[in-house]
């Protein structure tokens, strides 16, 4: 093990390279992990805040981000004359793209009445809409765009006044923004329209045996907020989980090359004093952990640098970017670290084959 | 020199495989990453090109179709079919919903056509056929297969039942597919008989799209023509905008990664070559040629990575869509231009530790058996 040692620490810039590009796919892997947790988390803000525990939308539509709901007219009414249900709040809700400084911007447009609920949970500066051309907007997008309280934009051929930034409604592909119910039935000029229903139950009554009553009720669909957003993660995880686990290959196969690269040379360099080794008696197995152990020191360092570089990283994207948001999953961390051993392992096979080929009679006939 | 630097590179076969290897890696990184929004960009615009309309009127301030809604009254439909140099309109009524068989659910861009529409239906119809009739649907062969549809078949669609008449190619995205039903289907289940979402319109021949489009803004009023052109760059830059800071960030860890590796490589080289450097220096080499040498490994492989990285994202991008998945990888002559000026910086960057060394290298040493 001494000599593992020795050979790793020998070189010093070499070591320093070699966990450094360990540590850089490590950090590349969990940072994409950190990104997808973010973004899952980002996805299912507006369920997670808003009030009730049971959504209604239109027969066919089981999806808040995506698909358009659009309910028949009079449901609100039908689904408050069910037994069971408390509260409901109405939201007529449609995605739509903002032009905002000459930059295309995907936002989530939530129209809702600021008596019933159903608006921003949090909003850090300002108020909520009072008139129809008031909007509550994220504050994260209003930063990135130098927008401020007061100002005024055009939304589908409408002026609105911002009134209020929200805090939590952030994300990188959508962020959310509020006006009131009416002025959104003006913009998708569908006069009395409802998306969805936000329905608490009353006291005593369990949100699954209110969803099968409402489900009774024709051209609904009654979910719970959990199925729902598990049905928008399940959407979104389709769509990115393909070129993120590209991603999550590529960032694998170069921390292998590297640490294989760095315990290959090391190897080759010190076949002579190997083959001696071998020579005087030492079995294979002994010189494979040799080089195991340099593999494993080597990539084991890197992905605990690794993970330090991901959190330092994720910190700065999200300082610099807020609209982005990285959670560090400690079951991703721990996966990071099994992915750098997962390197060791496979990067350690190729010296491996090395000392095993090498003759002991060799290192004397040089 | 430049044969010493070939002669370093290529002696060690496993050494140059690994870090040509780990080059192209990191420099694919960057490559498939540009490509695969490029390859969502033209997936994502593919229903405007193919629809067969020279401009497209939509709510006033709306000038996409992707992620927006829009609703027009249809007496638009009149009123610009009056508007001097339109030969023809076609209305459609539009929004995204879910294509759902048993328990698969797929995102789709709902298309609402009028029997016998001139415009904005299915192009390229494999199986079955593209028009529809009350109670029938034209959906994507991938989806159909991922879902275990054939035609014939039963689909839901806006919360009702409809055969499968047709399935259709090149209308399935990494993001959504579309699916068409008749325009009769569409208002019966969404209830909205008064309004379109945007009416395909053909300009007369001789005609410029874009002069009739604004001639339709100007005469109808209230509603945004563009020439289909325009439209599809207007939801190309929905894509570039979304995905710029991603493809950033994604960039600078690709090329750190590349960085890491290629310095490594040339260190290593160099390092394993210490002896013959102070050879060629005793003999009186200047400095200047030793670091050209190193310079032009550093080069050489990252050339070869390059070349290997572009090929590896072709590979990709051929192997991909065979997989059934709706990943599209298309890489684009900017983002070459960019990956290789990024390979550059690369190679001078990893070639200054091995310089440093060398310059510091004593003549004398390598005869004393160091």
């Amino acid at each position: 093990m001494q000599l593992a040692r020795r050979n790793l620490f020998q070189d010093k810039t070499r070591l320093a390279l070699s966990v450094g590009g360990v540590a850089l796919a490590v950090m590349l892997i969990l940072l994409l992990n950190g990104f997808l947790t973010g973004m899952n988390r980002q996805i299912t803000s507006y369920l997670d805040h808003s009030p009730g525990s049971l959504i209604v939308a239109q027969k066919g539509v089981s999806n808040l981000l995506g698909a358009t709901s659009l309910l028949p007219p009079g449901a609100a009414g039908k689904v408050e004359a069910v037994n069971g249900v408390g509260k409901v709040a109405s939201i007529l809700s449609q995605f739509v793209i903002l032009d905002l400084q000459g930059k295309k911007q995907p936002a989530y447009m939530i129209g809702y009445e600021p008596e019933q609920g159903g608006g921003p949970w949090e909003i850090g500066e300002g108020r909520k809409p009072a008139t129809d051309s008031e909007i509550v907007f994220d504050g994260v997008l209003a930063r990135r765009h130098n927008l401020h309280i007061g100002d005024t934009f055009e939304i589908m051929g409408q002026d609105f006044t911002i009134v209020g930034l929200s805090d939590g409604t952030a994300s990188w592909m959508t962020s959310f923004f509020f006006i009131r119910t009416a002025a959104a039935e003006k913009l998708l000029r569908a006069p009395g329209a409802t998306s969805f229903l936000l329905v608490t139950p009353a006291e005593g009554i369990a949100p699954e045996d209110l969803r099968g009553r409402l489900n009774a009720l024709s051209g609904i669909n009654a979910l719970t907020k959990r199925e729902m957003a598990a049905n928008d993660l399940k959407l979104f995880a389709k769509i990115f989980s393909a070129p993120l686990r590209l991603m999550v290959a590529i960032a694998f196969l170069v921390g292998t090359m590297i640490v294989g690269l760095v315990i290959y040379t090391a190897t080759v360099e010190r076949q002579r004093e190997y083959g001696v080794l071998k020579a005087i008696g030492a079995a294979n197995r002994i010189l494979y952990q040799v080089v195991m152990t340099q593999a494993l020191v080597a990539a084991v360092t890197g992905a605990l640098f690794g993970v330090l570089l991901a959190y330092g990283a994720g910190q700065w994207i999200m300082s610099a970017r807020p609209q982005f948001l990285i959670v560090f999953d400690p079951r991703n961390v721990v996966w990071a670290l099994l992915a750098g051993l997962g390197m060791a392992l496979a990067a350690a096979l190729f010296p491996a084959r090395v000392v095993a080929g090498l003759a002991p009679a060799e290192v004397f006939r040089k | 020199m430049i044969r010493l630097a070939f002669r370093n590179l290529f002696q060690n076969k496993i050494h140059l495989v690994i870090s040509v290897g780990g080059v192209a890696l990191a420099l694919l990184l960057m490559l498939s990453l540009d490509a695969v929004f490029a390859g969502v960009e033209r997936q994502i615009t593919a229903y405007i090109n193919n629809s067969g309309a020279d401009v497209f009127v939509s709510q006033s301030g709306v000038r996409n179709m992707h992620m927006a809604a829009s609703s027009l009254p249809v007496s638009t439909i009149g009123a610009v079919k009056d508007v001097p140099g339109v030969e023809d309109g076609t209305p459609i009524l539009y929004l995204t919903n879910m294509v759902a068989a048993g328990d698969e659910r797929n995102l789709a861009y709902i298309i609402g056509l009028p029997e016998d529409a001139a415009m904005g239906g299915p192009w390229k119809v494999t199986d079955g056929r593209g028009n529809l009739r009350a109670g029938e649907a034209v959906i994507d062969r991938n989806i159909a297969q991922k879902s275990g549809v054939a035609v014939g078949d039963e689909v839901e669609i806006l919360g009702g039942k409809l055969k499968v008449v047709g399935l259709s190619e090149e209308t399935a995205s990494l993001v959504n597919s579309v699916a068409f039903i008749s325009l009769s289907d569409f208002v019966r289940f969404r209830g909205s008989p008064d309004a379109i979402s945007f009416l395909l319109v053909k300009v007369k021949s001789g005609e410029s799209p874009e002069s009739v489009a604004t001639r339709i803004e100007t005469q109808v009023g209230n509603v945004t023509a563009q020439a289909t052109a325009d439209f599809a760059a207007q939801e190309r830059r929905v894509v570039k905008d979304m995905s710029t800071d991603v493809i950033a960030i994604m960039n600078l860890i690709g090329f750190l990664i590349g960085l890491a590796v290629m310095a490594l490589t040339v260190y290593t080289a160099t390092l394993a070559r210490r002896a013959e450097y102070g050879v060629l220096k005793a003999l009186g080499a200047r400095n200047g040629h030793l670091y050209r040498a190193v310079l032009a490994q550093a080069l050489f492989s990252v050339a070869i990575g390059l070349g290997v990285g572009v090929v590896f994202t072709l590979l990709l991008s051929a192997i991909i869509p065979r997989l059934g998945l709706n990943l599209a990888l298309e890489i684009n002559a900017a983002s070459l231009l960019k990956v290789s000026g990024a390979s550059l910086v690369i190679a001078a960057v990893s070639a200054v530790l091995p310089i440093r060394q060398i310059a510091g290298l004593d003549p004398a040493t390598v005869f004393r058996g160091k």
